[in-house]
């Protein structure tokens, strides 16, 4: 039985020394709860078109009608993610991780490309507050909220607890309103699978609605198991944590790489944006957008949207892709979702504000880019109720010279809409063209 | 006059470059079917792993292995002439290019950087190699190419 396997597939091999596999297509076939899945086209060698970084030089994205965007802080050093505080301060995360151990010859390769694809300048490991004690949207006053943190990327208030979600751990501050300088040196809540290896290291952080539980994103070590399944542990998932005794439990299971936690102000559900996985074709897997359930198996590594097995992961576990669900709303593939809000709190005309924004960090292994922009998915009744619309777009020029890519999400005190640029090292805010 | 054996014309102290490059991809290509068995086996990555790395090294050392071939098939008419040269170089060759689509099969992440396509090339590889090692062995030991007439002369 193995071997006429292996014999279509040496067919396929010489099949797949002719071409170079198939030509994209439209993302919008891959956009909502029914995505169209191609066959998977496993490459020889697969496309790594990375956009070339050129900055923004005085230019700004380009918004919808009706929609201004401003410079909100710039000069930055690799910020991820946002985060406002009650009393309005913005607290912006600088951060980085450093690549992990090189097992063989492609992550040589995949190293460089990274380095390629972001912003020349060092991550800072740090959080920075800005205030505007003019009231005008932008900042006048800036200082070091946090320092000498580890890869920080997810930040959350409950009370006077602040929670800071390095890559290896959660770590409590205390906070006091009108504070602009943390120098305590925080108790850590609880570890989180870290380094040595630490593929996807954005650990996304936030708080149940009554502030007793918290919810942290732990990313998969790896694209699909190539580090070994037993590095695998505890990741691809998303972690309860119990705030008073730091004891945690995976909340929901087989999310590749989740970011952009949140809860949807209506119904109160758990939502979060997850990077599905890579190098299975130009369109496969979609992206998405999901309601996360208590307990949900979402696929990752076995299996996608369902039942759709990766025949790159072995052993299988047919068990837990019997169980596997299928995501709410596809964003098509390789967009590289990592910022998630929703837009109840914001002051943008109205046709805004009842879904969420996501932040789409763009692609690296498509011919035809995808993603770069920040897009809007209208809700009803706490669900997805109709197509993506860009909502700020010019990230990208000439089709492939990035001047910044998005990545986190917040709404400001005044309800604007707050995107962190980390390869332009900016944060861009968005409001009414006219109040 | 002419030495009666073919003449190495790449050669470092009397000693063909070529002989002594060529075991070193040939050992890797070996090696590399020997730990894509063993992960076809086991699944555990680290075979893989190990794959890539020899595919690596051997094709590197292919790089300088090969012109050195080249350049002695090319040096001495009377090394054209045997059959053996032609079987052993256009082997090498098919070997060679197979193993460039082999280590980018590699590249692919966990189970289909090795099974089936990985297996079946390296498995190809190391059949035309113990043909073109057994022609390649043919050439010196039988047929003397590049090696030294002692006292006979």
């Amino acid at each position: 039985m193995k071997f006429a396997r292996l014999e279509a597939v040496a067919n396929g091999l010489l099949l797949a020394l002719v071409g170079c596999g198939p030509a994209p297509i439209d993302p919008s076939r891959q956009v909502g709860p029914n995505p169209y899945l191609p066959p998977i086209h496993q490459y020889l060698l697969p496309p790594m078109h990375v956009a070339k970084v050129v900055g923004w030089n005085g230019a700004t994205p380009t918004v919808a009608a009706g929609l201004k965007v401003q410079a909100f802080a710039s000069g930055l050093a690799n910020p991820r993610s946002l985060y406002v505080l009650p009393n309005g301060d913005v607290l912006v995360v600088e951060t980085g991780n450093p690549p992990g151990p090189v097992s063989r010859p492609k992550e040589l390769v995949m190293n460089w490309v990274e380095k390629m694809a972001h912003s020349r300048t060092k991550p800072g490991q740090r959080i920075l507050l800005f205030r505007d004690t003019h009231g005008d949207g932008v900042p006048d006053q800036e200082t070091v909220f946090i320092d000498h943190l580890n890869a920080p990327f997810g930040v959350v208030l409950v009370g006077n607890d602040l929670y800071v979600a390095n890559t290896d751990a959660v770590v409590r501050y205390p906070y006091t309103t009108g504070q602009t300088r943390i120098t305590d040196a925080g108790v850590k809540l609880c570890d989180l699978p870290g380094g040595p290896i630490d593929h996807h290291w954005t650990k996304s952080l936030t708080a149940s609605p009554d502030g007793s539980e918290l919810y942290a994103g732990v990313g998969s070590n790896s694209n699909i198991t190539e580090n070994g399944i037993q590095a695998e542990v505890g990741r691809a998932s998303i972690w309860q944590i119990d705030r008073a005794t730091g004891a945690h439990r995976e909340y929901a299971t087989g999310l590749r790489n989740p970011n952009g936690l949140q809860f949807e102000p209506q119904t109160h559900t758990l939502w979060a944006v997850i990077n599905e996985r890579d190098e299975l074709g130009p369109d496969l897997v979609p992206d998405y957008l999901t309601s996360v359930r208590d307990g949900a198996f979402y696929g990752w590594p076995y299996s996608y949207y369902g039942q759709h097995i990766d025949p790159r992961v072995q052993p299988q576990r047919p068990d837990l892709v019997a169980k596997a669900i299928a995501p709410d709303y596809a964003l098509s593939s390789h967009v590289a979702p990592l910022g998630l809000v929703f837009s109840s709190g914001t002051n943008l005309p109205v046709h805004y504000r009842a879904g969420a924004f996501v932040g789409e960090h763009g692609s690296w292994n498509r011919a035809v880019l995808n993603g770069y922009k920040v897009v809007y998915i209208p809700f009803v009744d706490g669900r997805p109720s109709g197509p993506p619309e860009d909502v700020v777009t010019g990230f990208l020029i000439d089709g492939d010279k990035a001047r910044g890519r998005p990545v986190g999400l917040a709404v400001d005190g005044k309800g604007g809409l707050l995107i962190a640029d980390d390869t332009g090292n900016s944060v861009w805010r968005v409001s009414a063209a006219s109040p | 006059m002419l030495s009666a054996n073919p003449r190495s014309t790449l050669s470092l102290g009397g000693r063909s470059l070529h002989a002594m490059l060529v075991p070193i991809p040939f050992v890797c290509f070996v090696a590399t079917l020997v730990t894509d068995i063993v992960y076809w086996q086991t699944a555990t990555m680290l075979w893989a792993d190990m794959s890539a790395w020899l595919l690596l090294v051997g094709l590197i050392v292919s790089l300088f292995a090969a012109p050195a071939g080249l350049i002695d098939f090319f040096g001495d008419a009377r090394i054209r002439q045997l059959r053996a040269a032609w079987i052993h170089g256009i082997g090498n060759v098919t070997a060679l290019i197979l193993s460039i689509f082999n280590c980018l099969i590699h590249t692919r992440d966990a189970y289909t950087s090795v099974v089936p396509s990985g297996l079946i090339l390296s498995a190809l590889v190391v059949a035309i190699l113990l043909v073109t090692g057994w022609n390649g062995w043919a050439l010196v030991y039988r047929h003397g190419v590049g090696v030294r007439q002692t006292g006979q002369q």
